[in-house]
């Protein structure tokens, strides 16, 4: 009988969505690894448990290639968060949002937030090209200097896409501003049929971040978390009529700690 | 049975050097010289196949039957000098096999009415139209590869993107008008039957559209005569077609492999293509739109398909069309497949378990695997994609994958977790067969883990690692390969290899190539179709080597090159009875299986919601 159950059940569910090349799995490995690697394309989903405090959030990195996603709303069920990433660079990677992963989100909770995330800021605004985090600087910086000797390299992707942006020149050039994503927030909040008073303000939604240089990156999850608190205590309580769950409870919760700080 | 072979020019050091070899091998235990020169004294080095290749100085009276023609004629139609198109009735293996058996070496099978000069190369008008338009559909490409032809037509977008791409060092983006883009070993080109680029292996496919237009170009005319082009063959290179459905794989190769072994190649290609798409949803994307970008579906696979033809250059597995099991004392590998055996969830139907990119262990789905058998090529296409993919190691992957020779059309929805993060060496793959499956999945692999920690198995599996030929305790041996075939105590078992380490003198990249080179030498000399061998021993420069197949193995050997051929018969017998000593642990030996559902066969190969999810996940767009 514990057998069963002996897998941490997360407490809710977020999930990354968003054009191919924009970064969703640099943007989570900064947060989970703090790091900035190479990264390939990613293949249907990966999953990954976070220990936020007492509470496990499960965080779903989808591949945005169009071949993956018939999967897209499978994985968004049941989410309590959704991020749409795009890419500054690129209005394309914008558009597609709307286009193409808006629709998958109609499968995620009736109460689920929306974030809108523009990735690779580092390119275009001067002060993204900085971390915020004091212990990670030089490492950082190292990657800038870099940057400058081999500009193009800051696409950040492997295989840059075949968009105007990739060709257009040496330094790219920023092609949505923060208002087309604040624009789209609204939009998003009439297609769910939301209202925008009652919901959360679009200035509060949208972020430009940098997983290159960790700008924004933990602002972004934090404030995420934050916001989907309430959904988890109600979730917990939905639980807590269930005695056997806290015994599972222990034992999980200590092995994701450790799991966590890798 | 109709057989057209055009001539431009008459080189053939290849075939005539080929011919030699086989006449020195009807017999090949005859003679310890060299097959390749029978003049050479043993202990001589004979020079091996690739050697061959670079003569400079064939002896064209030899081939009088072929009139040259005008060399300067030739060089203004193609630069590279020597083509040889050589077409194949459509008529089925059957008559192809026919037109082989009944070639006599010296006379090429090829050619039932030698030409005699260019101009008068068929008697049939229809033929002449056909040389001269394959000739100089050619010649095009090639003077546009060299960046003759392309300037006019060529978007100002794409010199852009080849010029700010050149100074990353991806192949992706290498310039194709450049001497270093010719250069390589091998190309594969994707195409569709429209002539849309799909996939190159080097250099972008926007900027090789035209060659590619080139390549269909030569297809669909051999087409329209009822005929299949199959390969085209110049000094340098061999250009391999192969048409599967609405796709068209094309290599070309300056390898010295055979013409069936890129033909090999390609076909995996096109299996990993349908492993990310399924055959059935690229026929309907094709029916719908014949000229639709699947590019638009493939991107971001690229890299799964630039590892895949990484592996098959250095990777004998696909060669041999078997996989290669890690050695592993056989209690452990038993305990590891009890562990896989016990973790089990509904419509579950394959357990694998890898380390170092090696088999480990593999559990299957009992009903599942009377009804079809796993086969190596779709083991090769998994391990190649996990290969591929782990660049993110720490989460836990679930993704749809269709394996191409189990059922081309259905997806199986895979979980792919590392069990040692971070050094992930050791990956663990469920296949199930149910798209909502995922977190029954991934708590089986809680309890796999969890398994493997009270066992300590990790630390055993760190351990366990690839032997040294030494230990089969031969002289001479240096290396080998050995494969056994089905017997009846395995029927229906995965196909598999084994092989000790390359060590000295193949430690070097290029060394290891020279000996798989070799080894696919003797390989396309088993399984020649004209002409298959049984055993052949062949001395090369710098080693000896000797392949045999009989009705229960495979086996390529490699021994220094000065062994005599009683040595080296010793040697084997002593390789063979070691082996069957160690099978236990060199081999996964029994696999193990488990029952997950009642009838899970049925829902795996016909069930409704499967072709649906075929339908949901590449295409969502029509």
């Amino acid at each position: 009988m514990p057998d069963v159950s002996k897998m941490k059940k997360p407490d809710v569910k977020v999930v990354l969505l968003g054009d191919m090349h924009v970064g969703k799995t640099s943007l989570l490995h900064r947060y989970t690894e703090r790091k900035f690697k190479d990264t390939t394309s990613t293949v249907g989903g990966a999953f990954f448990l976070k220990q936020w405090g007492p509470y496990n959030i499960s965080i779903w990195d989808t591949a945005g290639r169009e071949q993956f996603h018939g999967l897209g709303s499978m994985y968004c069920r049941g989410a309590a968060a959704v991020i749409l990433t795009y890419d500054v660079t690129n209005w394309q990677s914008l558009s597609e949002l709307e286009e193409r992963f808006l629709s998958l989100t109609d499968t995620a909770n009736h109460d689920c937030i929306y974030a809108i995330v523009g990735n690779k800021a580092d390119l275009t605004d001067p002060k993204a090209q900085l971390s915020p985090n004091s212990d990670s600087f030089s490492e950082d910086q190292t990657d800038i200097v870099e940057d400058r000797t081999e500009p193009q390299v800051l696409s950040a992707c492997p295989t840059p896409p075949a968009s105007p942006t990739s060709l257009s020149g040496v330094v790219p050039r920023k092609q949505v501003s923060r208002e087309d994503a604040m624009a789209l927030y609204g939009r998003i909040l009439r297609y769910k049929g939301l209202d925008e008073k009652s919901s959360l303000p679009a200035d509060k939604m949208c972020f430009e971040t940098s997983a290159k240089t960790g700008y924004n990156v933990d602002a972004l999850f934090e404030t995420l978390f934050d916001l989907v608190l309430p959904s988890i205590l109600r979730k917990r309580h939905e639980n807590h009529e269930s005695p056997t769950v806290d015994l599972e409870d222990c034992r999980g919760s200590g092995k994701r700690v450790r799991s966590s700080c890798c | 049975m109709f057989i057209l072979i055009l001539f431009v020019c008459s080189n053939w050091d290849v075939i005539m050097d080929a011919d030699t070899l086989q006449e020195g091998e009807e017999q090949p235990m005859r003679n310890c010289a060299p097959p390749s020169d029978s003049e050479a004294p043993v202990g001589i080095l004979a020079p091996s196949l690739p050697l061959l290749r670079n003569h400079t100085t064939p002896e064209p009276t030899g081939r009088h039957d072929f009139v040259s023609v005008d060399e300067d004629q030739i060089s203004s139609l193609d630069p590279s000098g020597d083509t040889k198109v050589e077409l194949h009735s459509d008529a089925g293996p059957s008559s192809k096999l026919d037109s082989e058996e009944t070639d006599s070496p010296s006379c090429q099978r090829s050619v039932s009415t030698p030409p005699s000069g260019r101009e008068d190369v068929p008697t049939d008008p229809d033929q002449s139209d056909s040389g001269e338009f394959v000739v100089t559909m050619l010649a095009k490409a090639k003077l546009e590869e060299q960046g003759i032809g392309v300037k006019g037509r060529s978007s100002p977008l794409i010199e852009a993107g080849i010029q700010e791409a050149s100074a990353l060092a991806s192949h992706r983006d290498e310039d194709v008008t450049a001497d270093s883009w010719r250069q390589h070993r091998k190309h594969v080109f994707v195409l569709s039957e429209a002539g849309k680029p799909i996939y190159s292996r080097y250099g972008s496919e926007e900027a090789l559209s035209s060659t590619m237009g080139v390549m269909m170009a030569l297809v669909s005319f051999v087409q329209s005569g009822d005929n299949i082009i199959r390969s085209v063959y110049t000094e340098e290179h061999t250009v391999v077609f192969l048409q599967k459905g609405p796709l068209v794989l094309v290599c070309v190769s300056s390898s010295c492999q055979s013409e069936q072994q890129l033909r090999g190649e390609l076909l995996y290609v096109y299996y990993q293509i349908i492993s990310m798409l399924t055959q059935a949803s690229i026929s309907r994307i094709f029916e719908h739109k014949k000229n639709y970008d699947l590019r638009r579906l493939l991107a971001g696979s690229e890299k799964i398909l630039d590892g895949l033809l990484n592996l098959v250059d250095s990777d004998p597995s696909f060669l041999l069309a078997a996989v290669h099991c890690l050695p592993l004392v056989s209690s452990l590998r038993d305990s590891l497949s009890q562990i896989l055996q016990k973790a089990i969830t509904p419509n579950l139907v394959f357990s694998i378990l890898i380390a170092k990119n090696q088999l480990l262990t593999i559990v299957q789905e009992k009903t599942v695997i009377e009804d079809v058998r796993l086969e190596p090529a779709d083991v090769h296409l998994l391990l190649n994609l996990i290969g591929a993919s782990s660049a993110f190691q720490a989460g836990e992957i679930w993704t749809p994958i269709c394996l191409p020779l189990f059922n081309p059309d259905c997806y199986f929805y895979a979980y792919i977790s590392y069990l040692d993060p971070p050094e992930c060496t050791v990956c663990l793959l469920l296949l199930s067969t149910d798209k909502e499956a995922f977190y029954a999945v991934a708590e089986c692999k809680r309890k796999i883990e969890e398994a493997m920690t009270a066992q300590n198995s990790l630390s055993l599996i760190a351990k366990a690692q690839s032997y040294s030929v030494s230990q089969v305790g031969v002289s001479d041996l240096r290396h080998f390969m050995y494969k056994p075939f089905d017997v009846p105590d395995n029927y229906r078992q995965l196909t598999q290899f084994t092989s000790p380490e390359m060590e000295a003198p193949y430690c070097s990249d290029e060394e290891k190539m020279r000996l798989l080179d070799l080894y696919r030498y003797m390989h396309s000399r088993i399984h020649s179709t004209s002409r298959p061998l049984k055993l052949i021993y062949h001395v090369a420069e710098k080693e000896t080597l000797l392949a045999w197949v009989t009705s229960k193995f495979e086996l390529y050997t490699c021994f220094n090159p000065l062994v005599t051929k009683a040595c080296a018969i010793t040697a084997i017998t002593k390789l063979l009875r070691w082996i069957k000593k160690e099978e236990d642990r060199l081999f996964i030996r029994y696999p193990p299986k488990y029952s997950t559902t009642p009838n899970p066969s049925k829902s795996s190969k016909s069930s409704k919601s499967e072709q649906q999810d075929s339908a949901d996940n590449g295409l969502s767009l029509l």
